[in-house]
């Protein structure tokens, strides 16, 4: 394996059947994400963008195709291995943030440390990722105290709080307006550079796509652009 | 208090619908409650019927010749019965230690007669294990210095047409057969309330019975113990005692329909504490199922931050334990005043059964029963409240299990 390549994604498809019923969400999509990338996945609804991430993250299989994520084939993970995967070297941001409404902000990012098995040390990292998202005065208010903003950069923070190498964003500013959108996107940005965290997010948000170093483009379940911002122009899968 | 995030967690989801969470604990709480009043009485109605066979002479236990456990006639006698009761009477945890005699006789007053088992007794202990010969109401109760005198039930006494100081004749058959007769003064009559009882009872000297019935000696010892609790390791230190020609045998199997009678009433409320504990068990595993189907989402986004299967199993369990642990409480709360007040005040049955006589194979049985209560309360309302709830958790953890990330979340977004 190349060692920057932290997804590599060869012909993978994904067929979902219920009943007689199938829906093809992705036609064989061959995709590399290196180290470091800052990279949107744009596309109509429906083109398959929230069914790629899904497989990235190991929520999901692919139908046919080869899917590794940090060297390591997904097909071949046990779902406790998978669940590991997603503990120790993953993050995810959801759209409708989905943070547990029965804990705090605060609560919420050290959940995700507990997990780890973290110890006493872990109220100390959560309080400084709220630090340095600006989220210190809001740390022991429960989501439904939150604006949708600010819900959203507590979603980034449980996110980054076990430092994964890879986050996933699945439409992270499409609840929220564009000031919001703006903040959040500035941030996700800001540890992307400094933390070298890998981003790879879906957005239908043109304010978002302008801050991508990579836009891959998906439709009807294929990659038909994929473009570095700084001119190059990579060859679409095919 | 620095609870883990994952125990917050569950005790958090429990008071997010606080209706439904109290609701559930309140299930919990009036069904243990029920089973707790229950096992209260059942127990107190066991209790009431051991005492009450201990205490109508039976004994708690009894040391008899080894052929009674075959042949359980009458003329049976101990051998050398008098050490045996001294060694006995000498020993941890006997309270009344006492010998009988028994022998079929026909009482005659006049024309009238009455066939009657005749038991020996010494006048000084048997007052100590038989409360029915406490209740003489007229006349007084044996003496072992006045010899042929004897002792009836009120019934027997109706029956001859005699009273206190009346003379009566007694016939026997002797040990070669023989016929042999002694006339018997009357002394006492006892009045137990139970006609069953009063057509049966009456007492001699132990060594007026052995004239009359030509056999020497005690047929078996009575034993009456100080708690009731230690009758398995008393007669156990009592068989290492006594040798081949004695065995020792319990109120159960000297009575054993009455043994039944408590085994069966045990069984029905073992039947009804089953059933209470399964609506509970349902009913709970349907609510927690409702919780668990409402955070499908929840679950999924979960296991999206990399919450393992067993973690999530861990969250339903001890959410089944909280509500198992309030629960407990609960039913403790609602049964404790119920079950103090029939422990101390007891329920009175003499309405219920009128006139039906309380005699059963001569004991008399009690018309008030006591609840027991105790220490015992808090283990069974823990134990049936937390059991009821982990295992109603296990269903509603499977299927939180089973549910599929990336379904979930783009079912619900």
């Amino acid at each position: 394996m190349d060692n920057d390549i932290l997804i590599r994604a060869e012909n993978i498809t994904k067929v979902y059947r219920a009943g007689n019923v199938e829906a093809q969400a992705l036609r064989g999509v061959t995709l590399d994400v290196p180290a470091g990338d800052f990279l949107a996945i744009v596309g109509p609804s429906g083109s398959g963008k929230t069914t790629f991430l899904n497989l990235v993250g190991a929520l999901d299989s692919p139908s046919s195709g080869t899917l590794s994520v940090f060297g390591e084939d997904l097909a071949h993970m046990s779902k406790s291995k998978r669940a590991d995967l997603r503990l120790r070297h993953l993050g995810f941001v959801f759209q409708a943030y989905n943070l547990v409404p029965v804990l705090t902000a605060r609560e919420n990012v050290e959940f995700v440390l507990e997990l780890q098995g973290m110890g006493s040390e872990r109220a100390a990292r959560a309080r400084e990722v709220l630090l340095q998202l600006g989220l210190a005065e809001f740390a022991d208010r429960r989501p439904n105290e939150l604006s949708g903003g600010q819900q959203q950069r507590v979603a980034v923070a449980r996110a980054v709080a076990s430092r994964p190498r890879l986050i996933l964003a699945d439409e992270p500013t499409a609840n929220l307006d564009g000031e919001n959108a703006e903040i959040l996107i500035e941030m996700m940005r800001t540890l992307n550079r400094d933390e070298g965290t890998t981003f790879v997010f879906s957005t239908h948000d043109s304010r978002v796509v302008r801050h991508a170093d990579r836009v891959v483009t998906l439709e009807d379940g294929t990659v038909t652009r994929d473009e570095r911002r700084h001119g190059e122009l990579e060859a679409p899968s095919a | 208090m620095n609870l883990p995030i994952t125990t917050r967690y569950a005790l958090r989801s429990l008071l997010r619908h606080k209706r439904r969470t109290f609701l559930s604990v309140l299930g919990i709480g009036v069904g243990c409650g029920i089973c707790l009043f229950l096992v209260s009485f059942i127990k107190g109605e066991g209790d009431m019927m051991m005492r009450a066979a201990a205490e109508s002479g039976v004994g708690h236990l009894r040391v008899a010749p080894e052929e009674w456990l075959h042949a359980q006639e009458m003329n049976l006698r101990l051998d050398n019965w008098g050490a045996l009761l001294g060694m006995i009477g000498e020993m941890q945890h006997v309270r009344v230690a006492t010998p009988h005699a028994r022998t079929d006789a026909l009482l005659a007053m006049g024309t009238r007669t009455a066939g009657v088992i005749l038991t020996g007794v010494d006048p000084a202990a048997e007052p100590a294990i038989n409360r029915l010969v406490r209740a003489v109401t007229e006349g007084e109760y044996l003496d072992a210095g006045r010899r042929g005198e004897v002792v009836l039930g009120k019934g027997i006494a109706r029956r001859l047409g005699i009273g206190v100081s009346d003379d009566l004749m007694v016939t026997a058959s002797g040990k070669g057969g023989e016929m042999r007769g002694a006339m018997l003064r009357v002394r006492g009559i006892v009045a137990s309330g139970s006609q069953m009882l009063d057509n049966g009872l009456c007492q001699v000297l132990l060594a007026d019975l052995e004239e009359i019935s030509g056999y020497r000696g005690a047929a078996e010892i009575s034993i009456l113990l100080d708690n009731y609790e230690r009758i398995d390791e008393t007669a156990s230190a009592l068989r290492e005692r006594l040798g081949e020609d004695a065995v020792v045998v319990t109120w159960q199997e000297i009575v054993p329909e009455l043994a039944a009678g408590v085994e069966v009433d045990e069984t029905w409320t073992n039947l009804v504490t089953a059933v209470v504990v399964s609506v509970v068990f349902l009913g709970i595993a349907s609510a927690q199922l409702a919780a668990v189907l409402e955070r499908r989402k929840e679950f999924a986004v979960l296991s999206a931050i990399g919450m393992k299967g067993h973690r999530l199993v861990r969250v339903m369990l001890a959410e089944g334990v909280i509500l198992g642990g309030a629960g407990a409480l609960a039913s403790l709360l609602l049964a404790t005043p119920f079950v103090y007040a029939i422990s101390t005040h007891g329920i009175d049955f003499s309405n219920m059964y009128g006139d039906a006589d309380m005699g059963i194979s001569d004991i008399l049985l009690d018309p008030v029963i006591y609840g027991d209560a105790g220490w015992w309360l808090l283990p069974l309302a823990f134990g049936l409240s937390l059991g009821a709830t982990m295992l109603s958790s296990l269903y509603p953890a499977w299927y939180a299990l089973s549910v599929t990330p990336s379904e979930a979340l783009r079912v619900e977004q």
